[in-house]
């Protein structure tokens, strides 16, 4: 017998490297997720683990870094917070990946 | 937007479950809250009362710290400790824009507010009490607090 294949849908499904249950000490969102300005999770809204191996979404983490209240540490064990993947954070300036919302008026 | 999201998600657990001496009074927006709190051991100087605290949220909740203050009313007095000024205002660190963390949350906080009176055995106000309530005009926010006491 010969099986002519006409057509296949291929379905993946993909997740962070990260524990099943974790959430984003930050947003408190699944790091699954995206933070709570992103629609899209993934690549556009990426985490970013830093030295001390604590790890938030990259726009939660930049949100409280830009804080001058933050003296750039960790929200969790308050060392400097320095990312482990350079490539992130050498990327998007923190800046111009995010319009800072300090003076939206809650919804 | 971020402080409506991230409350959304405190609120739906605070409504599974709190942790004991806690208590959500009034939640109906994100700007302002009510919790009650209780110091459960048995510290006379807190045996039977409740107390009654006001949050309130910035737009930029978590990254910015809440505003909490002890508020008074026939039910609920002002808690003594020299950390709490008469007009319930509160000196602590993890509320202040240096000691804040946007880990903390609401919980978080009732329950380091209940440790703090936990552990305290004296029935007092912080110094400068009388002045401070009488002459001060500012936010709990606006306050540059001077931490020099770890005793308590």
């Amino acid at each position: 017998m010969k099986v002519t294949i006409k057509e296949w849908n291929a379905v993946a499904a993909w997740r962070w490297d990260m524990p099943d249950d974790d959430v984003c000490g930050i947003c408190r969102n699944p790091y699954d997720s995206t933070c709570s300005q992103c629609k899209f999770p993934g690549d556009e809204c990426p985490l970013l683990l830093g030295e001390c191996n604590h790890s938030f979404h990259m726009h939660c983490i930049f949100s409280w870094l830009r804080q001058e209240s933050s003296q750039e540490k960790c929200p969790m064990c308050r060392q400097p917070f320095k990312s482990k993947s350079q490539d992130a954070v050498e990327s998007p300036n923190p800046a111009q990946t995010r319009t800072p919302q300090t003076n939206a008026t809650p919804a | 937007m971020f402080a409506s999201k991230r409350l959304g998600k405190e609120l739906q657990k605070l409504h599974d479950h709190v942790p004991p001496g806690i208590k959500l009074i009034k939640a109906d927006d994100f700007q302002e809250w009510l919790m009650d709190i209780q110091v459960i051991d048995a510290n006379p100087l807190y045996q039977g009362e409740t107390y009654r605290l006001k949050f309130m949220f910035s737009g930029n909740y978590p990254i910015e710290a809440p505003e909490v203050v002890f508020v008074k009313d026939d039910a609920h007095p002002i808690p003594w400790h020299p950390h709490v000024y008469s007009n319930g205002i509160i000196c602590l660190d993890l509320l202040d824009r240096q000691g804040w963390s946007p880990v903390h949350n609401v919980e978080s906080v009732c329950v380091s507010l209940q440790s703090m009176l936990t552990s305290n055995t004296k029935k007092e106000r912080p110094p400068g009490d009388d002045n401070f309530v009488r002459y001060n005009t500012q936010r709990p926010r606006d306050i540059n607090f001077v931490f020099h006491d770890n005793q308590v």
